[in-house]
């Protein structure tokens, strides 16, 4: 009964980590960006999407001269490039291998410039980056070599979930010096197409549609794809419906085995204790009573079940996040302690509530049986 | 104190087969008396003392303790009853395993709304003495022998003080001179208490312990002896 209830609460609290650390990891990725609307080359929406939620690498390019025409039109407050490279995979001239890098234009940028100057209360200079909240200088060195190249660690941002926890940003000056010292310190070089750009991000006038706005940029710019924030990771929203559909599936089976096992096994040992019940109920203990005392027998035992099953599922979450987040490929953020401790509460009761109901009928059964009729052989 | 007026028990085994334990038998049981049940297995003595305490509901008659018809009360009513006015001893070790001696002694308080638990724990030590087990107070039934358990249990069928003390074969599983110990035990607390005794068992030599004897066989009284 208490591994019925360990499996039940289990599934549950891992449900809830599931939805809500992605949900969670989608918005602040989202926030992060800080973008009404990203605008990518035609057909490369998915490698974005992924580079951004899962660190993949990529490199998408677009011309330069994009920038420009997309800045003109209409309801577009401001507009900013952004290239998206990667360093090398098992190459000594990189300090970190496969990581995505995304270079922004220090003039124009809106969304990593302003958390620069609250937090360190200046923007990049040449040489410098800022990383993800996984991050970090090499031990035993004091700078990160990317193609040979040492750049300075300044900051690191919050945990977000996604792939931006392993990415790097630097200044658009910062990148062309790397590729242009890359051809003799690497050993293969960074390489920038001329005038091409990966993405424009930008920030709309107030009350400016961004459905106009991306119709407007398509009409404008052929080759390109706007995409709106509110369908930002679209993809990956669709995947996750569709793995919350099978996961739902298997906590619903889990929950109707689950709870024909609790009915049989409670069934069985309150049969044996038939006897024992008979006598106390000879002794005067009520129907109810016993009633009660079998059900909060089976609450005791799916609590101590329950219990066991979240504390082992969190912890392994806790444990291998990352794994998980790469096995499943979605990106994950654990919920804050508050959030947490409403999922815990959610799971006990799911698994109170499975236990005590199968638990019902054989109790009841039990319970209002004669006193002599249950002690007999 | 208890009559039975044309009482019967059936068991339907299937729509067509019914064994009937007790037929339409009547009874009555006066206070204070120690009523000695015999019959053979099968003879439905045990159903008949299970019809006394309201521990099975006859398939038809009366059972009437106290001038109330125990079937016409509530599960509460009855359950009250049983714990107020009846001690019940069985043939089986009834004591809870995980219980102590004196616990299990205490036990039946936790039914009682009334919440004689302050109380019991005195009256439970001075119960497991009468007994003779004022050593074992602490000793969990496995470490008692089968003569033990069972005087464990009369002190806890007597803790409420009550009117009635049913027992079921209570020494059925005990050797000779254990069985008369317990035997002279109850005469002892019957001469002590005046309380009203039914004892229910298959040996016709106990008897002479009771104040009357009934023997029975096929569901029905078939002789009642005044000693």
């Amino acid at each position: 009964m208490a591994i019925c209830a360990f499996l039940v609460a289990g599934f549950a609290i891992a449900i809830m980590l599931i939805l809500r650390g992605t949900e969670n990891s989608l918005r602040l990725a989202n926030d992060r960006l800080g973008a009404d609307i990203i605008v990518v080359p035609v057909g490369t929406t998915t490698k974005v999407e992924t580079a951004l939620l899962m660190g993949n690498p990529t490199e998408v390019w677009m011309p330069e001269s994009n920038l420009a025409t997309i800045a003109a039109v209409p309801g577009v407050a401001a507009a900013s490039p952004q290239l998206y490279l990667s360093t090398l995979n098992n190459a000594a001239c990189c300090s970190v291998a496969s990581m995505f890098l995304v270079a922004y234009d220090p003039t124009t940028d809106f969304t990593i410039e302003p958390w620069l100057n609250k937090t360190i209360g200046r923007g990049l200079k040449l040489g410098e980056v800022v990383g993800g909240t996984h991050v970090f200088v090499p031990e035993g060195e004091q700078n990160i070599k990317i193609y040979g190249y040492f750049v300075t660690l300044k900051a690191n941002i919050e945990p977000t979930g996604t792939g931006l926890d392993q990415s790097m940003f630097l200044t658009l000056e910062t990148a062309r010096d790397i590729a242009r010292l890359s051809t003799e310190l690497a050993e293969k070089p960074l390489i920038i197409p001329e005038k091409s750009i990966s993405a424009v991000l930008l920030r709309l006038e107030p009350g400016t549609d961004p459905m106009t706005v991306s119709a407007e940029i398509i009409r404008r710019v052929p080759g390109v794809t706007p995409i709106t924030s509110p369908n930002m990771f679209q993809a990956y929203r669709q995947q996750m419906t569709g793995l919350l559909a099978s996961i739902l599936l298997v906590l619903g089976i889990t929950l109707v085995l689950s709870g024909l096992l609790i009915a049989l096994v409670f069934s069985m040992a309150a049969n044996e204790r038939r006897r024992e019940l008979g006598v106390l109920r000879a002794m005067g203990a009520t129907r109810n009573f016993v009633l009660r005392s079998l059900l909060l027998e089976a609450s005791i035992l799916a609590l101590e079940g329950g219990l066991a099953g979240i504390s082992f599922t969190i912890l392994v979450f806790f444990l291998f996040r990352n794994l998980i987040m790469r096995s499943f490929g979605f990106p994950f953020l654990l919920p804050n302690p508050g959030l947490l401790l409403i999922e815990i509460t959610v799971g006990l009761v799911l698994a109170l509530a499975c236990v005590t109901i199968a638990a019902m009928i054989p109790a009841y059964r039990i319970s209002h049986m004669e006193p002599a009729l249950a002690m007999r052989e | 104190m208890i009559q039975l007026e044309k009482v019967s028990k059936t068991y339907w085994m299937s729509k067509e087969n019914a064994i009937h334990a007790v037929l339409e038998t009547s009874l009555n049981i006066k206070k204070g008396e120690f009523l000695i049940i015999t019959g053979r297995s099968g003879s439905g003595k045990t159903t008949l003392l299970n019809l006394i305490a309201g521990l099975t509901r006859p398939s038809s008659g009366r059972v009437i303790l106290d001038g109330q018809d125990l079937w016409s009360l509530t599960d509460q009513q009855q359950s009250r009853i049983r714990n107020r006015k009846i001690g019940f001893i069985f043939q089986f070790p009834s004591l809870l395993p995980s219980l102590t001696a004196l616990e299990n002694v205490v036990l039946p308080t936790i039914f009682n709304a009334d919440h004689t638990k302050g109380t019991g724990t005195p009256r439970a030590e001075e119960l497991m003495e009468t007994v003779g087990l004022n050593d074992k107070l602490n000793a969990f039934p496995r470490q008692l022998s089968a003569g033990q358990q069972q005087r464990v249990v009369v002190a806890r069928a007597l803790l409420n003080h009550p009117e009635l003390l049913l027992a079921d074969e209570p020494t059925s599983d005990l050797d000779e001179q254990t069985e008369t110990e317990i035997m002279d035990m109850f005469q002892q607390i019957h001469h002590a208490s005046g309380i009203t005794i039914v004892l229910v068992t298959h040996s016709t030599q106990l008897v002479r312990y009771g104040s009357r004897a009934i023997h029975m066989a096929g569901g029905v009284i078939e002789t009642m002896v005044n000693n």
